[in-house]
This record gives C-alpha cells, sequence and structure tokens, in this order.
C-alpha cells in the first residue's frame, strides 16, 4: 500500500542516528514483545505494521510497531479480544488453548534456516541484462515493490531464482512463484539529475512488479 | 528476604513506560489463555539477548582480513561459509557478502523488510527506517 512505512526517497525526516554498539533493544519490554511474536507463532505482520495510521506509526518506536500490528493481528482472527487485551486478563469464558511454541522448538527455532526458495523450474520472462521498468501499481495491500521504483528503469543484473509472491501471501492461500530478479538502478533514474553519478542502487524485485522497458 | 524487599523497592522507584506495562499485559494474557509458554518466551528472550547479533558477523568479517582464503569462500558464497562458524537459521538462507574498496562502498538497507541474517547481525531496527538513498561521493 502506499504507506507511510514506504519511506525510501522522502526528506524532512532527520537524521539517521548511528550509534556505535548500539544494543539491540534499548528496553527489556522491547526484546519481550518480539518473542511474543515469534511464540505466538501469528504469522506475518508486515501488513498490520502498515497499516497503522501514519501519524501513529511515526510517533511509535519500532518494537511498538511491532506490539500494535500483533495485538491488531490476535483480535482479527479472534485470538483475543479488544477488552482482554486492556484489562490484561482474558475473558473468564475463554477456553485454554495449547501454547504453538513448545522449550524445545524454541531452543533451536531461530538457527533452522527456512527454505523460501523454491526448488521448481519456472521460465524466467526476465534476463541477465534486459532492461526493465517498474509497474504503475498501487496496490491497497502488502507489496515489497516500493514506490520509488514506479515508472523506472533498471537492468537485471542477477536472478535470484523462484519464490513466493509475499504480496498475494496475506490475500489468499493459493502460492504464487515467480523469479526474483537483482535490479541495478543508477542513483541518476531514481533520484534525480543532482543525484552522484557514482552512486546504484541494487533492488530485489519479484517478476509481477517489472516490465519491459 | 532482602532480595525480595530491594525488589519490591526497584517497583517504587522505576515506573514502567507505557509500552512496558501493555506488553506485560499482553504476555500475561497470552500466557493465561495457554497461548504462549512463559518457558518458551525465556528461551526466545535469551536467545535475541545473548546469541545472536552483530559480534558473531564481526567474527566473520576478521576472520576474512586475516585469512585471505576464508575471504574468497566467503565472497563466493556467504551462506556456506558463514556456516562455518555454525552460525545459520533466520533469514540467513541466501547470504552474499560484498566487499568494500577504495573505490566502492557499499551500504546495506533493509527496505519493507525487517532482518537480515539474525544470527550475524541481529534485529538492525533502525535499518528499517530508509531515509533519502544518497551515497557519499567518491570518498
Amino acid at each position: 500500500m502506499n504507506g507511510i512505512h514506504d519511506m525510501g526517497g522522502m526528506q524532512g525526516l532527520g537524521e539517521i542516528g548511528y550509534k556505535e554498539n548500539e544494543p539491540g533493544f534499548h528496553e527489556p519490554w522491547e526484546v519481550r514483545a518480539f518473542a511474543l511474536v515469534q511464540a505466538v507463532r501469528s504469522g506475518g505482520l508486515r501488513p498490520y505494521i502498515e497499516r497503522i495510521p501514519a501519524a501513529d506509526y511515526l510517533r511509535m518506536s519500532y518494537y511498538e510497531r511491532w506490539y500494535t500490528a500483533l495485538v491488531a493481528r490476535l483480535i482479527e482472527r479472534g485470538v483475543v479480544t479488544r477488552a482482554e487485551v486492556e484489562r490484561g486478563q482474558a475473558d473468564p469464558a475463554s477456553v485454554k488453548a495449547t501454547p504453538a511454541l513448545t522449550p524445545a522448538v524454541a531452543r533451536e527455532l531461530l538457527f533452522r534456516t527456512p527454505q523460501t526458495e523454491q526448488n521448481i523450474e519456472l521460465t524466467p520472462r526476465f534476463h541477465v541484462g534486459d532492461r526493465v521498468c517498474g509497474r504503475n501499481i498501487h496496490p491497497t495491500t502488502h507489496t515489497r515493490m516500493p514506490r520509488y521504483t514506479r515508472g523506472k528503469t533498471g537492468v537485471v543484473e542477477r536472478d535470484r531464482g523462484v519464490f513466493n509472491l509475499p504480496d498475494s501471501e496475506h490475500v489468499s492461500a493459493e502460492p504464487k512463484l515467480q523469479h526474483v530478479y537483482l535490479i541495478h538502478y543508477t542513483a541518476h533514474e531514481l533520484w534525480g539529475e543532482e543525484a552522484s553519478v557514482h552512486d546504484s542502487l541494487y533492488i530485489d524485485m519479484r517478476e509481477d512488479y517489472l516490465e519491459p522497458a | 528476604m532482602s532480595q525480595r524487599n530491594s525488589d519490591n523497592a526497584q517497583d517504587h522507584t522505576d515506573v514502567p513506560s507505557d509500552p512496558a506495562l501493555r506488553v506485560k499485559a499482553l504476555e500475561s494474557l497470552l500466557i493465561e489463555k495457554g497461548l504462549v509458554d512463559p518457558a518458551a518466551l525465556d528461551v526466545l528472550v535469551d536467545t535475541y539477548e545473548n546469541r545472536v547479533g552483530p559480534r558473531n558477523g564481526a567474527q566473520v568479517v576478521a576472520r576474512a582480513w586475516v585469512d585471505s582464503a576464508y575471504k574468497q569462500r566467503l565472497l563466493d558464497d556467504g551462506t556456506a561459509a558463514i556456516a562455518e562458524f555454525g552460525f545459520s537459521g533466520g533469514q540467513g538462507e541466501k547470504l552474499t557478502v560484498v566487499e568494500n574498496t577504495p573505490s566502492v562502498h557499499n551500504v546495506i538497507v533493509l527496505y519493507l523488510v525487517f532482518v537480515l541474517s539474525l544470527a550475524c547481525i541481529g534485529l538492525a531496527a533502525n535499518l528499517v527506517q530508509v531515509r533519502a538513498l544518497s551515497l557519499s561521493d567518491g570518498d
């Protein structure tokens, strides 16, 4: 969706504050929030993060967005009610579930390498060296195509293989397998003539996002 | 007994922030409903705090600096070379390693995604917010 989360190229957001040896979590609640997301195995939260109203999104810290998205998803799925969340207590009538994640599985969960690349032969539409253009799509749901690539021309640098299209994952259970390409854009193409002639941007783009230039 | 007293003193002097309260309430709720196993949660918290992160990535880079054969393996197949250290898993399925040179400076930007090689880099929360993309010119 054309949301606030898609910030590439925006100005006026202030300096990126780099910190030496910045900890992964600034507060204890942040790591607990992130661990809750993993423990509940609730599925993809990106669409829920992206739907946070813009002003709230900008005000929230990173893990606050995760918390907000988790609650939204759990409520939407009927796993908890808003009243339960606000009270921090289960409804007396609710039936006790079984945890999705056990300690044994938790111990090795993060070190399991998931296999997202699909082992399937699919004819690629594009090849290394092809000039391609970002399609003018404006989905209202989740997409991995940033706005700044729409209508922009780049060159296929590499074929990454076949993957499921994340855009459709949240809309239907039907997998949509396609090639993913590493596209090379010049900074001029994306950011205008003032951009440095030395700079380039490389981005992975799904086949559905592209058309021949 | 004294341990318990000091814990209570801690509760009174440090007022938890709003997000901390809300996360604690959610955690209690999910445990109460049987959706989360508190022991599993503790394993995850321990993993994120102690077992993953940039320290791991730093070991990989340090080895590449002193071992040119390793460096070549790293550039040829990032995933396999990093796995030599026992680092694998979350978002580390297909890692490409690029080298900064005097003429080429690489900047990795996480865009519309949240983690990159959990084991080696950890959770680079600040990198998610992409601003104007402009690499420095020729330095």
